[in-house]
């Protein structure tokens, strides 16, 4: 089958759907990849690097015929009417927003496949492309604001002065946030992040930002891994929170969204009153409406000396790096959708993962899918494993101890001079023994094998001494004792020579 | 012709030194520089006792024959060691074990049928003791080594054997011996005696195949050692039987070393030495072993992908299994260690105790392919620094890289320490399939998010990777 990737003809959409190292990849699933001219300028990949990894580039209503077509942005009315016959679009489709769009693709025997439906579960990681796109911007949030803000984020004392750190709030912590996280402590500002799920603070701490919270104990997880909506003392508690801090911080970033629904409106005007004029707040929901009340989708916009970023596109002002990691979400899912790596699509309604993406089958429309839990719903603290008892915990060594002497004491009463001589021998042996192999380095324990089995066959004096005999049964099992103990004496002094020859610094 | 030059105090004297060397041959293991001398100790301390022994009052004639079954069983030894893979040093060690075992037992038999020293009254008793213990751990050890010597070398299956009952039947055995002890010990004359003797041979023969047979491929590493620690307590028993000093000393130093051996292989599997010798590993939890449910799906690399992952990093951990040294692939990877090297990118290799065969088996089989003994690191001494590894390589290893055995307290391996990887930048499991190891328990390492697996032949996928330098 042959796959056909469009330019993105959206506004400022820098990226590209498919980029050269995966069309390689791809093309190994047994389809033949299809470029439109052009499509990879803006992201720096050109059209023969397309060519050099085994791609044809064609004018756009050639790659418009493609059995499947790959795109970043969601369909325009346009695109979607110029799809027939049973052609499958991969693209962001918002299926749960974009109804109309939704309706129009039910025709003939299209397959939508929405990349915003990858359902949040572990084994969905690598195709999820929502993640990987929040990555991006979540980083780029930061550089614009590094960009809108005047001044250093690392502290430094000069000759001419001291320079304090910013100070950065960031609210969220998924994975925009925690992106964001990472590249504000990497340059050096002193970062707080804020989240109504408690288990992520370990994650936030790791990257060395500060964690945030309020006295409420209300646990914000939920069950399809995005937060859900708290009850209004938490609310409340947790404005106070934003307020105090908006006194004192410099940057706000926030990523407070849920796919489909308005984001909540968590810094008020009066928040962005109290902040110090010169401050930045660049808010990653502006898509949906901004988490702060002045936000203007795409654009900058300044209340009192506060510049308030909006941009919905910050993932394409990564251009190189987001279409690269677009491209392997998108290899992935094809990588599933092709089980036989025949270039052959089986759109396996019964996989919950393709199930999940597919809003369109056979020009049916198939979304909402059903309900699926999230695999990795937090474990409750009772549930984690208790330290798992070592076998050979210490035991009490009095009960042994009396046992050796009651044996030793029965052994003296009964035994001769004779034996108690050699007893003596042997329980001293054996000490030294112990106190010896310990030292042994654990490396060596092999040729220690060895020089031990060859030295067990010190055996063969007893069979020496007996055999100046005139006995016939007596001298042949001590012929055959003395012989087998020399086979055992040669061989193992000499493997284990050989071994140890081995052992080079 | 007669060579009693010495007396008998002379040779005790020698007999001394003899003892004295032995000491020092295991403590000169202590590490590799002092290792070889420690060998030459042994060897010295071997032909002193022997010559010591042969010049001196018990020995008053057969001199030809003596000299010439030395030889004959010395060349055989000499052939032995030379042809061995290092691969089959457990098979080796084993068939070793069970002649030490032999030996024992001969040595018993000459001591009974003809005894060089008449006893009485008690002496009478605790030599007759005497003789039948040594007889009887020498038997044991001699079957068992047999036995251990099939598994290891594939020719008997890797198993436990399962009989009905078989505690029982270990322990009718053990009654059995006992009551013909006392038999044999009770009888007047040697014919009379030689009847329970003969039953306790027939018994313990078959009472150490049972005792090795029943004890599954995982556990070998134990029962070598622990066969080791036979062949040293049979030769004590033939001490006393003889009233031999050194043979007791000597057998007491192997004894002990077999039985630390031994304890070490079961605390590094967190299992205790009575259920590695009383059955097969995960018999009596092997309902939990399915617990795990839907582990998320691996994550599959090629070759391509592995070579960036190695030079992309600056500190790489190789964790190698038997599977490995089965590969033969420890000869290609230390040629990628050369050029990792050229490129400024530190390797260590991390050993688990219970890693190959035999204790301390990987060790051996990274210095045959002339792996530098001071990158080999013990488990312990890495796992607390996994933080710093950026990329650990999982070579024909399974069991000993399961996170269950920390995280899962139903798991049939839990307790048992594993070299923690995990906990590491990245992971890549080189693995022809999915297959479980020897423990037969699932494996969440595979699952993790920061594992990868190279599925293939772990020798084929390393040569691809030595093309890497261009």
């Amino acid at each position: 089958m042959k796959i056909g990737v469009l330019k993105e003809n959206k506004q400022n959409e820098k990226r590209v759907a498919l980029t050269p190292s995966i069309v390689k990849k791809i093309k190994k699933l047994g389809y033949d990849v299809s470029i439109e001219r052009d499509a990879g300028v803006n992201s720096t990949f050109y059209n023969t690097a397309y060519e050099d990894s085994g791609a044809e580039i064609a004018a756009i209503d050639n790659v418009l015929k493609s059995d499947i077509l790959l795109k970043i942005n969601k369909p325009t009315q346009d695109e979607i009417s110029k799809l027939s016959g049973n052609q499958t679009l991969i693209s962001f489709f918002s299926p749960a927003t974009n109804t109309e769009s939704l309706q129009l693709c039910a025709k003939d025997k299209l397959n939508i496949l929405s990349m915003d439906s990858v359902p949040r579960i572990s084994r969905a990681q690598k195709m999820d492309a929502l993640s990987s796109m929040a990555n991006v911007a979540g980083s780029r949030a930061v550089i614009e604001a590094a960009h809108y803000f005047g001044r250093f984020f690392g502290g430094q004392i000069t000759a001419a002065g001291k320079i304090n750190p910013a100070k950065i709030l960031i609210i969220g912590a998924g994975v925009a946030g925690l992106s964001a996280i990472g590249t504000a402590t990497s340059l050096g500002a002193i970062v707080r992040a804020f989240d109504t799920r408690p288990e992520v603070k370990e994650q936030v701490e790791s990257l060395g930002a500060q964690f945030l919270t309020v006295s409420l104990d209300e646990d914000g997880s939920s069950s399809d891994g995005y937060a859900k909506v708290m009850s209004k003392e938490f609310i409340a508690a947790e404005m106070d929170l934003f307020k105090e801090q908006a006194r004192d911080v410099d940057i706000i970033i926030t990523t407070a969204l849920i796919p489909g629904k308005e984001a909540p409106k968590l810094i008020t005007k009066e928040m962005v009153e109290l902040m110090k004029p010169g401050s930045v707040i660049v808010d990653l929901a502006s898509q949906q409406g901004g988490n702060c009340e002045l936000c203007e989708k795409d654009n900058v916009a300044e209340y009192k000396g506060v510049k308030i970023i909006g941009f919905t596109d910050l993932p394409s002002r990564l251009p190189s790096q987001s279409s690269e990691l677009y491209s392997n979400n998108l290899f992935h899912i094809l990588d599933e959708l092709t089980p036989n790596k025949d270039g052959i699509l089986d759109i396996n309604m019964d996989d919950d993962v393709i199930r999940g993406m597919t809003a369109v089958k056979d020009g049916s429309i198939t979304y909402p899918p059903p309900k699926i839990e999230v695999s990795v719903t937090p474990k409750k603290p009772d549930e984690i494993a208790e330290p798992v008892i070592k076998a050979d915990e210490k035991k009490s060594s009095v009960v042994p101890a009396l046992i050796s002497l009651a044996l030793l004491f029965i052994v003296g009463a009964f035994a001769p001079a004779s034996f108690m001589n050699h007893f003596t021998v042997f329980v001293l042996s054996c000490f030294v023994g112990y106190m010896v192999i310990w030292n042994v380095t654990a490396s060596l324990h092999t040729p220690l094998m060895s020089v031990t089995n060859a030295v067990s066959s010190i055996i063969i004096i007893g069979a020496i001494t007996q055999i100046s005999t005139t006995d016939t049964i007596s001298l042949v099992l001590s012929s055959v004792a003395i012989f087998i103990a020399s086979i055992n004496i040669f061989g193992g002094f000499a493997v284990t020579k050989r071994m140890l020859g081995m052992f080079k610094k | 012709m007669n060579f009693e030059i010495l007396n008998m105090e002379v040779v005790r004297s020698l007999y001394i030194v003899s003892a004295v060397l032995f000491i020092l041959t295991l403590g000169g293991l202590s590490n590799q520089e002092t290792s070889r001398k420690g060998n030459l100790y042994g060897i010295s301390a071997m032909l002193i006792a022997v010559i010591a022994t042969l010049l001196g009052p018990q020995v008053s004639s057969n001199y030809g024959l003596l000299i010439i079954l030395i030889l004959l069983g010395g060349s055989i030894g000499l052939i032995l060691s030379k042809k061995v893979q290092m691969t089959e040093m457990p098979e080796l060690v084993a068939i070793l074990h069970s002649l030490v075992g032999m030996a024992a037992v001969l040595v018993g038999l000459v001591n009974f049928i003809n005894p060089t020293q008449e006893y009485l009254g008690i002496e009478k008793t605790i030599h007759s003791i005497e003789i039948y213990i040594g007889i009887f751990i020498g038997m044991v050890t001699f079957s068992g080594s047999i036995i251990a010597f099939g598994k290891l070398s594939g020719k008997l299956s890797g198993n436990p054997l399962m009989l009905p009952a078989k505690h029982y039947l270990n322990l009718i055995m053990i009654i059995a011996i006992i009551f013909f002890g006392h038999n044999f010990v009770t009888s007047g004359t040697i014919d009379s005696a030689l009847v329970p003797l003969a039953i306790m041979l027939t018994i313990s023969f078959f009472f150490g195949i049972h005792l090795v047979a029943s004890i599954g491929g995982a556990d070998m590493p134990v029962v070598v050692s622990m066969l080791n620690s036979y062949s040293g307590w049979a030769a004590s028993a033939t001490g006393f039987m003889l009233s031999n000093d050194l043979l007791i000393v000597v057998g007491a130093l192997v004894g002990s070393s077999g039985a630390i051996l031994s304890y070490i292989m079961c605390r590094a599997m967190n299992r205790s030495f009575i259920s590695v010798i009383a059955g097969g590993f995960g018999t009596e939890s092997s309902s939990a072993a399915t617990a795990s449910t839907d582990q998320g799906e691996v994550q599959a690399i090629d070759i391509d992908e592995f070579k960036n992952m190695i030079t992309s990093s600056k500190k790489i951990a190789i964790i190698p299994g038997y599977g490995m040294a089965v590969a033969q692939a420890q000869f290609v990877v230390n040629e990628i260690i050369n050029i990792l090297k050229t490129k400024d990118i530190e390797v260590i290799f991390v050993i688990h105790p219970v890693a190959g065969r035999m204790p301390g088996h990987m060790n051996v089989l990274l210095a045959e392919a002339q792996i530098p003994y001071d990158i080999v690191y013990e488990m312990e001494e890495v796992n607390d620094d996994f933080g710093n590894i950026d990329l650990s390589i999982v070579i024909g290893a399974n069991d000993i890289v399961n996170p269950s055995a920390l995280e899962d307290p139903n798991s049939p391996i839990a307790g048992m320490p594993v070299i923690e990887c995990w906990r590491g930048t990245y992971t890549v499991v080189m693995k022809r399939g999915m297959s479980t190891g020897y423990a037969g328990v699932e494996n969440p390492l595979f699952f993790k998010d920061n594992t990868r697996m190279l599925f293939g032949d772990a020798k084929e996928s390393l040569s691809q990777v030595l093309t890497l330098n261009n």
